[in-house]
């Protein structure tokens, strides 16, 4: 299949672009919309989606940040691994924030969607879209791996718990009291 | 977005509109109820815990029960509505502070963006002007001519029970970090807000565990962690003998010594739990070095204020302990260790509810004989400025290379960086000390940004919430990580040293956390050593 594909691809379509080039060409404007339907996942996405620092916007920045790097490694048919990286880093906020599992690795998927829209939204590129399957396969391992990565982030929420209980703070709540446990001791003895 | 499959996806996985689940609210805030589900509420108070409050003199602490939050029924006494509208009312009339905080805000929005809940959860409800909308709506509606004849119209909303829900979800979802307050043009302390709505809250027995607990122990025995006298003074033996396993110096620790020049206080968590504890180590590693005429108090054996999280009587009773000790034993001044919210309560109430200590000496350090002027009136000074000024003129014997396998970057703990505005000292400290390199500026200083759980919210059953809120933080230390192969987060504040312990493992798990001092102890050449290579400095197991 992928023989049959660079074959395709070598042929050049319509004003002569391969699909590598035109995922380059509109880089920016895939990884924009991408973005913006990310981040209209959050409440506050206007905020999110308009400040530029992400010190002062550290989700916008992370999300802007990582996308970016994925959807370069996409359009390049990078091998899944390489992903992990950006990937984990979005899903280290996502696998914190109030979303359901699905709602949690969604936004991923989304890129397809806005690819194919993209590239038919223009005659130039619209012939290409049905060379999209390899893009869309890459996506779809990206999203298993978003998914090996929200659980991998939610195991260690469970470990950091445990971790505090063990370093000895539980004391604070979690145990008798020194005083109380001697009035036991006292109450045995009587 | 128009393209139609991603309606679809959205749809397909985005459920009912709620509070920061991702979907697109649909109403006005006020008419967006609070929902609580495991992991966004602390535990409530235990019934025993609250019971032992309310008995104490001075203390009130009433309707102790077990509840849920869950629950849609939290067994409020009756007339629970009249009793906050009168505890307002006299709050308004006690602080003036709080009239002003109610009025002068013009919604400019300066500070909506600056919370660290708000920039990790997208909550609108968590950007500090809302926040005290919560109060200020029944302020308003209940306190000013306009909200009394116009109501809503006039931004005023009746007390109801969603009210109240909403006011413990989101009072506790602040760490009363006080950054907003930084940019607001009219000073508006939102701390103080927040302070005044779990004060409200309380009066009605609703209170978290995490806060009462600790506040309970340390009226009994003097510390959070509820360590009696004996268990207490064995746990800093055993750190001195982990010292002169090291070091082969033997320290001997004084405890309760009338006479002593200086009262050392330190949160409890430095002398108990890691990594708090090797910052204990330093502090003992240093005291040895200078020779220092100090004592350790067990019953004054917590910096730490939880009082400040729950109402101005119980801060005022916990820091009176401190002075009272230091009265006791007859001491000039006391120093105090790396704690974070300890120093807002010193520097900001501590003269008004206890002070002046006239009891005491104007601090002076026996050492280099520097007058500590600023603490004029409360007597007490911060281990890192007393420790500056010990280098600035030349007193300690510093072997930096003892700390190159650390390349630190430094947290402005909160409370000391905007409540007492301590920023330079340890700079300077680090500066002698070891290697280091600062996060991004908008991240520093008044600037920085919370550890995410502070304010008695470092408690495990929030923790998803604690990652979130913690995200500006790690987000920063990440960037000098990556930058600068950073590997340790110092700061001055014993929560810190917990809290972002947890942040780092989540976010950053390459970097560790320590105290200042930590890294003084280790740099310390002290006479007679025998110290072999210490790879991990103080950190090192021997055997």
């Amino acid at each position: 299949m992928a023989g049959i594909l660079e074959i395709t691809n070598s042929y050049r379509k319509g004003c002569g672009m391969t699909l590598e080039e035109a995922l380059h060409n509109n880089r920016y404007k895939i990884v924009d919309k991408w973005v913006e339907y990310t981040l209209s996942t959050y409440q506050a996405s206007d905020f999110f989606r308009k400040e530029k620092d992400s010190f002062a916007n550290p989700i916008g920045g992370t999300i802007r940040d990582s996308l970016k790097k994925i959807f370069s490694m996409l359009a390049k048919n990078e091998d899944a691994s390489s992903f992990r990286e950006p990937l984990s880093r979005i899903m280290h906020l996502r696998s914190v924030q109030e979303f359901t599992p699905s709602q949690a690795v969604a936004p991923l998927n989304a890129v397809k969607h806005i690819t194919r829209d993209v590239l038919a939204s223009d005659k130039e590129t619209k012939a290409l879209v049905t060379d999209l399957y390899d893009f869309e396969f890459s996506v779809d391992l990206a999203l298993l791996a978003a998914f090996d990565l929200y659980v991998e982030c939610r195991e260690r929420i469970y470990k950091i718990r445990v971790d505090e209980i063990r370093s000895g703070k539980q004391i604070l709540t979690d145990s008798a009291c020194p005083s109380k446990a001697l009035d036991n001791i006292k109450a045995i003895k009587r | 977005m128009s393209v139609a499959k991603l309606e679809q996806l959205s749809q397909s996985v985005v459920q009912d509109p709620s509070l920061a689940t991702g979907a697109i609210p649909t109403k006005d805030w006020m008419d967006i109820p609070v929902v609580f589900k495991p992991g966004d509420y602390a535990y409530p108070a235990k019934q025993d815990k609250v019971e032992y409050l309310n008995s104490q003199k001075g203390l009130n602490f009433p309707n102790a029960r077990e509840w849920s939050p869950e629950d849609d029924d939290w067994k409020l006494p009756e007339n629970w509505k009249e009793i906050i509208i009168d505890g307002l009312g006299e709050r308004l009339e006690k602080f003036r502070s709080l009239k002003i905080f109610m009025d002068c805000c013009v919604r400019c929005g300066a500070c909506a963006d600056k919370c660290h809940f708000f920039l990790g959860t997208g909550d609108p409800k968590n950007m500090p002007v809302l926040r005290a909308e919560l109060l200020r709506s029944v302020y308003r509606n209940d306190f000013t001519l306009a909200g009394r004849i116009l109501g809503k119209m006039a931004g005023g909303r009746e007390m109801t029970i969603g009210v109240l829900k909403e006011w413990f979800m989101y009072s506790y979802q602040c760490t009363e970090c006080r950054r907003c307050s930084v940019f607001c043009p009219y000073g508006i302390d939102t701390a103080e807000v927040t302070m005044m709505l779990r004060e409200l809250l309380h009066l009605v027995g609703i209170g978290i565990n995490w806060i009462l607990e600790p506040a309970s122990n340390s009226n009994r025995t003097g510390n959070h962690m509820g360590l009696q006298p004996h268990t207490f003074k064995d746990n800093v033996d055993f750190l001195a003998e982990d010292v002169e396993g090291l070091t082969g110096v033997k320290i001997e620790p004084t405890f309760n010594r009338k006479g002593a020049e200086i009262l050392f206080i330190t949160p409890s968590a430095d002398v108990f739990a890691e990594p708090g504890l090797y910052t204990a180590m330093g502090y003992l590693i240093l005291f040895e070095h200078l020779g220092l005429d100090y004592t350790w108090s067990t019953y004054a054996s917590e910096g730490g204020n939880f009082g400040l999280f729950t109402n101005n009587e119980t801060m005022k009773k916990l820091n009176a302990k401190m002075y009272a000790e230091a009265e006791r034993l007859g001491v000039k001044f006391i120093v105090g260790g790396e704690c974070g919210h300890m120093w807002r309560v010193l520097h900001q109430y501590m003269d008004t509810m206890n002070g002046p200590a006239d009891f005491l000496e104007v601090p002076k350090s026996p050492l280099t004989g520097t007058v500590f002027e600023n603490s004029a009136s409360t007597k007490m000074i911060h281990i890192s400025e007393f420790t500056a000024d010990l280098i600035k003129h030349g007193k300690l014997n510093l072997d930096k290379s003892r700390n190159s396998h650390v390349k630190a970057t430094y947290h402005d703990s909160c409370n000391p960086a905007r409540a007492m505005g301590l920023m330079d000292e340890p700079r300077y400290i680090l500066d002698h000390v070891v290697d280091w390199v600062e996060m991004p500026e908008n991240t520093i200083r008044e600037q920085t940004f919370c550890c995410g759980s502070g304010t008695g919210l470092n408690t495990d059953e929030i923790m998803e919430l604690r990652m979130r809120s913690g995200l500006p933080r790690a987000n920063a230390v990440k960037y000098v990580e990556d930058k600068h192969g950073v590997n340790m987060l110092s700061c001055v504040c014993a929560i810190d040293r917990a809290t972002l312990t947890s942040l780092m493992d989540y976010w950053n798990p390459n970097v560790g956390v320590c105290g200042i001092t930590e890294l003084v102890g280790n740099a310390i050449v002290l006479d007679g050593e025998t110290r072999g290579e210490l790879d991990e400095g103080l950190r090192t197991m021997v055997f």
